[in-house]
């Protein structure tokens, strides 16, 4: 299963290079070849300590991976090199060495975390840890492009917001599970409106609070409409109450039409959306020329070395990590695109089956949540690149640029892993005795 | 419970991918021509800075505009500067305008004028093939009609009435493109020597201009009138006469008729009211008509709304006309009876482009029938030696597209029997009688036409017009419709009429020695 896909990432690599260089030769292996070893490895090893979650998670993520990697390898002539781990490397190699460090968090997570209960039950924990790190940041965070997400730790520097958002999905799974019938059957009436009670709502109004912080002081939109994405729909999956959903997104946007008229930097962007060609060399640049690249990809793409994104325009930045799908269009062209956006799919729906396998609720929501949290991610920067929704600078899961994400992407697997696994065993435990009641 | 829910979380991701994937078709595929087509996409500057781009010849094969390529830049020549403004200019500094713009997919080769060709040569990732482009227009017509501007400002339009092939369209002053359209870094200093011209070399007063139209406007008054059943031919209205020396008052407003002399105010019909350009009768037959109604036919003729050169999607725009006041784009309702009045006989809010009124007189001599102006003929291969013309190699060619009804063929009749007599009739001679083609040496042809003597105000001299068509005998197979202005050229009858009468002369002659 895992094989095949993998050839594609040198068959990728060597069709850049001959593009790029227009010669017959298939240029450097290395990077290619060890990204297939990483990933072969990493099955052996799942397979080898008898873990036995969903079998379907890690090809799809090696694909989508792959295809990421080979972009990247393309992209990296046109980025150049780029700090990290202390070293100048270029973009393929960083981030084959990321790929690692994420494949050994997955496996980690994967085998290492057979019992939940430390996820479950220190819920309010996580939620701390998570806001002290989102305090942090605001305090402590380096601004880079007018939004301020990173913290440096001496050459490493990293993007807190990827892990709050697993913390957020940690605790909104605890807190879900435990209140969930209550706020299901609500009781309180407000006009013709429902709503649950007062005292079970803080926690979420909290969150929301905290959202629209993100937004405002952050002026890190895309983050804040994924937590808050993420969040309707762990209330809705909790609930099966789509109203909930529906007043959360009226909230938004009024929270969105509110910061729009207080900030400039939100209403240049929603300026820039409704219509960027109106000032297409300045606010409207990105967008205007991530859509060219597209029209340019036409249906079957200008071939791989053969973008003009990163170089024609001479000022456009982001073509590594916001905009890559941009470029995966203009050189793979609408097929191409197509088939990324079909395997994030994929992996978006085995995400799903391992939360309607779950053996409890709390593993339900969180498989649930974390889903939906890469599936989200993948629909806010498409959307966003797009022109369907405004655009929010967001990495495309597995296959941006850079060490965050990918670590914490892989986290998400690994805990996807972990529950699949448990679902597993407990099924067949169920066949093994049966009668017995279910953990 | 949970699962089910999930279940319809999948639903509902599965739909927002949908979405997702019909925004990428649509950019990738659906837009993807127009996206392409855009000046600042670094495709198309990339194209045209280094790329061979196809020339542009006229309908007898006349080398117009040409490219040649040396050190990894295209330089362009025009060769014509009565040309100008229809061509544009295609310039790595400036951008492209007119047909090099509208056309520049095809010049350059970026786009097939065969969509499934466009399909092939991206699986196969060919190369851009450049194409040259045939117009409808005859240069000698163009050249002779520019000559007749002479040093004034001020507009010809020829189109052929039955087809909407334009046969000439030139505007003056004009400049030469050449400069402006070869090293970018060397194109700034003559531009700016265009810019500081007097009389606004840039703006193409054919598609661009905005004029008020005087006396022609009582062209589309009849049109009107007759089709709406307003009037007959034979409709008087009893206090002409008496109005033509005393002055007729619509809610307050008083219209003055023009200075008739030598003529001596009587009961006019139709045909005498238009040979003597009466303001009072055509003021009377607006209100008959009404407001609606007029805007209605107004639009009909393609006031209200931009118009368009070409039937494909590569189109040049003609600037609206307008009635009354611009509202939104489009003409605002009358404001009052005497508003209604004054557009009657093409003063008060009217402005128009002289496209427009090569338009009307194109609709009347066709029958009624509006014709979609074209200016391109056809695509051909790129020729090796665009000195030695043309290729033999016809990819494409444009028929004329099918017009629309406007008015009645009856109605059509009786507009352009009264438009003969305004330019040969006893009465018309006076004031169009050197519209007649009769005049230039072509005999046993019919002219129809009107002047138009566009007031101003007191300090400045009026605008000086023309439309007509001929020939314009019953019957009479129309070849050329023509508007003409002369900016400030004084009385149409002095200015504007000699030059329609002599363009369209020449094209008749033009034609009986090519053998038709």
């Amino acid at each position: 299963m895992l094989l095949p896909l993998l050839l594609l990432v040198p068959l990728g690599f060597a069709i850049t290079h001959m593009a790029t260089s227009g010669t017959a030769d298939v240029g450097p292996m290395q990077i290619a070849a060890a990204y297939v070893v990483l990933m072969l490895a990493a099955h052996f090893v799942l397979v080898a300590t008898g873990q036995r979650g969903d079998p379907l998670l890690l090809p799809l993520v090696a694909t989508i991976g792959g295809i990421g990697l080979v972009m990247l390898n393309r992209l990296s002539p046109d980025v150049g090199e780029t700090a990290a781990f202390g070293l100048n490397l270029d973009l393929g190699t960083t981030q084959v060495l990321w790929f690692a460090v994420g494949v050994v968090a997955m496996l980690a997570v994967a085998i290492g975390l057979r019992d939940d209960r430390i996820l479950r039950h220190y819920k309010y924990t996580w939620a701390l840890a998570g806001i002290g790190l989102l305090l942090f940041t605001f305090l402590f965070g380096t601004e880079v492009n007018g939004a301020r997400l990173w913290i440096y730790l001496g050459p490493i520097g990293f993007q807190p917001g990827e892990f709050i958002k697993i913390l957020l999905v940690v605790f909104i799974a605890g807190y879900l599970a435990e209140h969930r019938t209550l706020l299901r059957d609500a009781v309180w009436r407000l006009g013709p409106v429902r709503i649950p009670p007062l005292p079970y709502l803080l926690p979420m109004l909290a969150i929301f609070v905290i959202v629209m912080l993100v937004v405002v002081f952050g002026k890190d939109l895309g983050t804040a409409l994924l937590f808050f994405g993420i969040f309707l729909t762990m209330l809705f999956v909790a609930t099966g109450r789509r109203s909930y959903v529906l007043i959360g997104l009226v909230l938004f946007l009024a929270g969105s039409f509110v910061a729009s008229r207080l900030f400039d930097h939100v209403a240049r962007r929603i300026d820039a959306w409704i219509d960027p060609f109106a000032d297409p060399s300045g606010a409207g640049y990105q967008t205007v020329q991530s859509l060219y690249a597209f029209g340019r990809g036409g249906l079957f793409g200008e071939g791989l070395g053969r973008s003009l994104l990163p170089t024609a325009g001479g000022r456009f930045f982001g073509v590594e990590t916001d905009f890559v799908f941009a470029v995966v269009g203009e050189e793979l062209g609408l097929v191409g695109a197509f088939a990324l956006l079909g395997l994030a799919l994929a992996l978006v729906f085995r995400g799903l089956r391992v939360a309607v396998l779950a053996r409890d609720d709390f593993s339900a929501m969180l498989a649930g949540g974390l889903t939906t949290s890469l599936g989200l991610q993948t629909l806010i920067i498409a959307a966003g690149i797009l022109k369907l929704i405004p655009l929010t600078g967001i990495t495309f899961p597995f296959v941006s640029y850079g060490g965050s994400s990918l670590l914490a992407s892989f986290i998400i697997i690994g805990l996807l892993l972990a529950i699949s696994h448990r679902s597993a065993v407990g099924a067949e435990a169920e066949t093994a005795a049966p009668g017995e009641p279910d953990g | 419970m949970i699962a089910t829910n999930v279940r319809r979380l999948s639903f509902y991701l599965l739909l927002a991918f949908a979405i997702v994937s019909g925004g990428l078709s649509w950019w990738q595929v659906i837009d993807a021509p127009s996206l392409d087509a855009r000046q600042d996409n670094p495709e198309v500057i990339a194209a045209r800075r280094s790329m061979p781009r196809g020339s542009i010849f006229d309908a007898n094969g006349r080398l117009l505009a040409s490219s040649r390529v040396s050190d990894g830049l295209s330089r362009r020549t025009y060769e014509d500067q009565a040309f100008t403004h229809l061509i544009g200019y295609s310039s790595l500094r400036f951008g492209t305008s007119g047909l090099e713009r509208a056309w520049d997919d095809i010049l350059t080769g970026r786009t097939d004028p065969n969509p499934l060709n466009d399909v092939v040569n991206d699986i196969l990732d060919r190369k851009p093939t450049p194409r040259d482009l045939t117009l409808t227009l005859d240069a000698r017509l163009q050249d002779f009609a520019a000559a007749q501007l002479g040093g004034d400002a001020g507009a010809v339009v020829a189109l052929d009435p039955r087809t909407g092939a334009i046969l000439a369209i030139t505007s003056t002053p004009t400049f030469d493109a050449t400069p402006i359209s070869g090293d970018p870094n060397e194109a700034g200093e003559p531009m700016e020597r265009i810019q500081d011209q007097p009389g606004n070399p840039l703006v193409d007063r054919t598609r661009q201009g905005h004029y008020t139209p005087g006396s022609i406007m009582k062209v589309l008054t009849a049109a009107a009138a007759l089709d709406s059943g307003a009037i007959t031919p034979r409709t008087t209205f009893r206090e002409q006469p008496r109005q033509e020396t005393e002055g007729f008052v619509v809610e307050g407003f008083r219209v003055r008729e023009h200075d008739l002399s030598p003529v001596t105010p009587a009961l006019w019909p139709l045909s005498e009211a238009l040979q003597v350009s009466s303001n009072i009768f055509f003021a009377h037959v607006g209100l008959e008509v009404g407001a609606d109604t007029y805007l209605e036919y107004a639009r009909r003729f393609g006031f209200c709304a931009p118009l368009e050169i070409g039937q494909t999607s590569r189109v040049l725009s003609v600037a609206a006309s307008f009635v009354t006041a611009e509202q939104d784009g489009d003409c605002a309702p009358f404001s009052d009876r005497a508003e209604l009045a004054q557009a009657s006989f093409g003063q008060g809010r009217v402005a128009v482009t002289p496209m427009q009124m090569a338009l009307l007189a194109a609709t009347i001599a066709n029958d009624g029938v509006r014709p979609v102006p074209y200016a391109v003929r056809d695509v051909r291969d790129h020729a090796a030696r665009p000195g030695s013309g043309p290729s033999e190699r016809v990819i494409e060619t444009y028929s004329p597209a099918g017009g629309t009804r406007v008015v009645s063929s009856q109605v059509a009749g009786q507009v352009r029997s009264a438009m003969v007599d305004a330019v040969q009739g006893q009465l018309g001679r006076l004031y169009a009688g050197a519209g007649a083609v009769a005049n230039y040496g072509i005999s046993g042809v019919m002219t129809a036409g009107k002047t138009g003597t566009a007031e101003l105000g007191p300090n400045t001299p009026p605008h000086s017009w023309f439309i007509g068509f001929a020939p314009a005998q019953p019957n009479g197979n129309p070849a050329i419709a023509i508007a003409v202005i002369v900016e400030s050229g004084g009385s149409g009858s002095g200015r504007a009429a000699p030059i329609g009468g002599a363009v369209m002369a020449e094209w008749l002659r033009l034609q009986s020695a090519a053998g038709n």
